[in-house]
């Protein structure tokens, strides 16, 4: 059975971006969340296994998106796509317990990069 | 004004180009001035020019605003202005944040000072998203302590069809204050942006 | 067609200063522009610290400003109407400028290397001396007129409406600090007489020579004006009643005592004096009263001062 996937980003331009980044070999089914709100909705009602998930976002942020993934306990990996790349908020994110965290915008090269990396393609 | 109007995914498409650059250039503030900035989603909007002033009119009602201008240029004719407006009362805040508490610097100089520093650093990333380049002239004062700021902004704005509002709020972990981005571009720009924007929605 | 060529003698000729930088701030570069205004050759400084080339630079501020540009890699500016100039260099108006070296409009580039690692700063430098030469003139235009519209043409003291002004001023700051504050107000006696025998001329000259001399016996802070005609006020800030007229005997005195010399002729002049101490009146009420006091002088028969009472008001009243 195929992986889902989870792309949260507010941005359709974001979104359609990563869909299309993605690398050819990463077999998943692609779903797509608008606001951490969203996210939270969709992890809670079905098994998603990988999550790329967007910082700066209206209604719930990406930082709040974590902290609710880490205190259900989830089973699903993060990697964070964000425009907000500085040390203080990369170094935030990975203490929440992402997996990766890939600057804006996410490009082919920079997505197969870090899921070869961690074995997801 | 309709054949300026930008359809909601080509808004969605700048909104996020934005947010990119937004990104980069906190980034390059945050190691630059050794503080960490805190990044809200900045509220873009497409206003008309000559409604600017209306709108900032109450925002700065109380106190006295500064205004500072840049001038941009681009490839393809993508040119504009930026219009960063203050409040004067953040002027100590911004003289501690770029570390100018040692020397004598007036007023005028620390304010274009931070002015280009923001603006070059946010429209450099822009540029880049847009796969252009941006040239820039030199950070001007329009109005300084001064209560008709709103017809200094309307004077300026009269010259403008369409302005792209960026409302960016600087928040600093260990100083804190506020100024606003106006982004101004001229008509025949807002068409050369809008083909821009429609080349990168065709490539995703 | 190759372009390359146009590179070098655009440089030497281009009527912008251009300087290149590394990122250790060593001189790398600077075109014929800088070279002949700062009387620099650039085979001997190449590779020097910038600060080592020039003299005296701003070099806290300048640092600042350079680090900006690398750090950020975002172009950095300086105006001459914030800091004149950076680097002294001469310009090429020496006699219209008031300042040696040339007002500079300055740009700061980032620049990288087509190795793609190497960055330097480009400084281009204009000269805004023009700019510069026009504001000061402008300004001291500003001043002129400032001046002219406070001034008595004749007299070079205040004229009415400044000093009127100006006694507004001083009663505000007298009640809000509760400090003592008098007024003088006199008139040339028998002017009439002087212009009839002197001609006019001969009139505006003692004019002219008293107020110089009168002028002389103030201190900095009191205000001297020209309230009309032969009739002149000042107003002395911080002097009570007793003060006031110690001020007005010895003016009245030296006047007297003072010989003119007009036309191979000597003459002599007096002047009376009415003298008011403020105590909660408005400017009119004030020069009301020194005007009653200034006429009972004249009435007392000239040439003296003489301080405002109530009871002079009925006197005013008898004699009318």
């Amino acid at each position: 059975m195929a992986l889902t996937a989870l792309i949260c980003d507010d941005s359709l331009l974001a979104r359609n971006q990563l869909k299309k980044s993605l690398p050819s070999a990463f077999d998943a089914d692609i779903i797509t969340a608008s606001n951490g709100a969203e996210a939270l909705t969709i992890l809670r009602t079905r098994e998603v296994g990988l999550v790329f998930l967007d910082l700066t976002m209206p209604e719930l942020d990406g930082v709040g998106v974590l902290e609710a993934i880490k205190a259900d306990a989830m089973d699903c990996l993060v990697i964070v796509v964000s425009a907000d790349i500085q040390p203080e908020m990369q170094k935030r994110v990975m203490e929440l317990g992402a997996l990766a965290f890939v600057q804006k915008p996410a490009t082919a090269d920079k997505l197969a990069d870090v899921m070869h990396k961690y074995g997801l393609i | 004004m309709t054949e300026l109007h930008f359809t909601d995914v080509q808004r969605d498409c700048l909104q996020e180009l934005v947010n990119v650059a937004m990104g980069q250039a906190s980034d390059k503030l945050a190691r630059y001035l050794g503080t960490f900035v805190h990044l809200q989603v900045p509220a873009i909007a497409l206003v008309e020019a000559a409604l600017l002033s209306q709108h900032f009119a109450s925002r700065y009602q109380q106190q006295s605003a500064t205004l500072v201008s840049l001038g941009f240029f681009g490839d393809q004719g993508l040119r504009g202005e930026t219009i960063m407006l203050y409040q004067l009362t953040n002027v100590g805040v911004i003289a501690q944040l770029l570390g100018y508490s040692d020397d004598a610097v007036s007023e005028a100089e620390m304010l274009t000072d931070i002015s280009s520093v923001l603006t070059t650093t946010f429209l450099s990333g822009l540029a880049e998203q847009l796969e252009n380049s941006f040239s820039y002239a030199a950070p001007r004062i329009l109005s300084s302590r001064d209560r008709d700021f709103a017809d200094k902004l309307a004077y300026t704005a009269e010259q403008w069809q369409l302005a792209l509002q960026v409302d960016i709020r600087y928040q600093l972990t260990d100083y804190s204050f506020n100024c606003d981005m106006i982004l101004l571009i001229p008509g025949e720009a807002v068409l050369r942006l809008r083909q821009t924007l429609d080349n990168i929605l065709a490539d995703f | 067609m190759q372009l390359d060529w146009l590179l070098q003698p655009l440089l030497t000729q281009l009527n912008t200063g251009v300087l290149v930088l590394d990122a250790q701030y060593r001189v790398v570069f600077f075109n014929q522009f800088i070279a002949r205004r700062a009387d620099v050759d650039l085979a001997k400084v190449q590779g020097n610290l910038l600060e080592d080339v020039f003299a005296d630079l701003p070099l806290a501020w300048l640092r600042r400003k350079l680090d900006s540009v690398l750090h950020l890699q975002v172009p950095a500016f300086s105006s001459w109407e914030q800091r004149q100039y950076i680097i002294k260099l001469a310009h090429l108006r020496p006699l219209s400028s008031d300042s040696q070296y040339m007002a500079q409009n300055c740009s700061m580039l980032p620049l990288t290397a087509p190795d793609g690692v190497s960055r330097y700063i480009c400084l281009l430098i204009e000269d805004a001396t023009d700019a510069y030469v026009y504001q000061q003139q402008l300004q001291q235009s500003v001043m002129q007129l400032e001046h002219a519209n406070r001034t008595d043409g004749l007299t070079g003291v205040y004229n009415r409406r400044y000093w009127q002004q100006q006694l507004g001023y001083e009663i505000q700051r007298a009640e809000r600090y509760q400090h003592p504050l008098s007024l003088l107000l006199f008139d040339l006696d028998k002017f009439k007489d002087l212009n009839d025998q002197y001609g006019h001329q001969g009139g505006d000259f003692v004019l002219i020579e008293l107020s110089r001399l009168i002028g002389s016996l103030l201190r900095d802070t009191d205000l001297f004006g020209r309230y009309g005609g032969e009739e002149f006020g000042i107003i002395l800030p911080d002097t009570g009643m007793t003060g006031a007229l110690q001020v007005a005997n010895r003016i009245c005195d030296t006047v007297a005592q003072h010989k003119m010399l007009y036309n191979q002729q000597t003459l002599k002049a007096t002047i009376s004096i009415g003298v008011v101490s403020y105590f909660e009146q408005s400017v009119d009420e004030l020069i009301q009263r020194a005007d009653t006091a200034l006429y009972c002088a004249k009435r007392q028969g000239r040439n003296r001062a003489v301080a405002y009472q109530p009871e002079l008001e009925g006197y005013l009243k008898k004699v009318k």
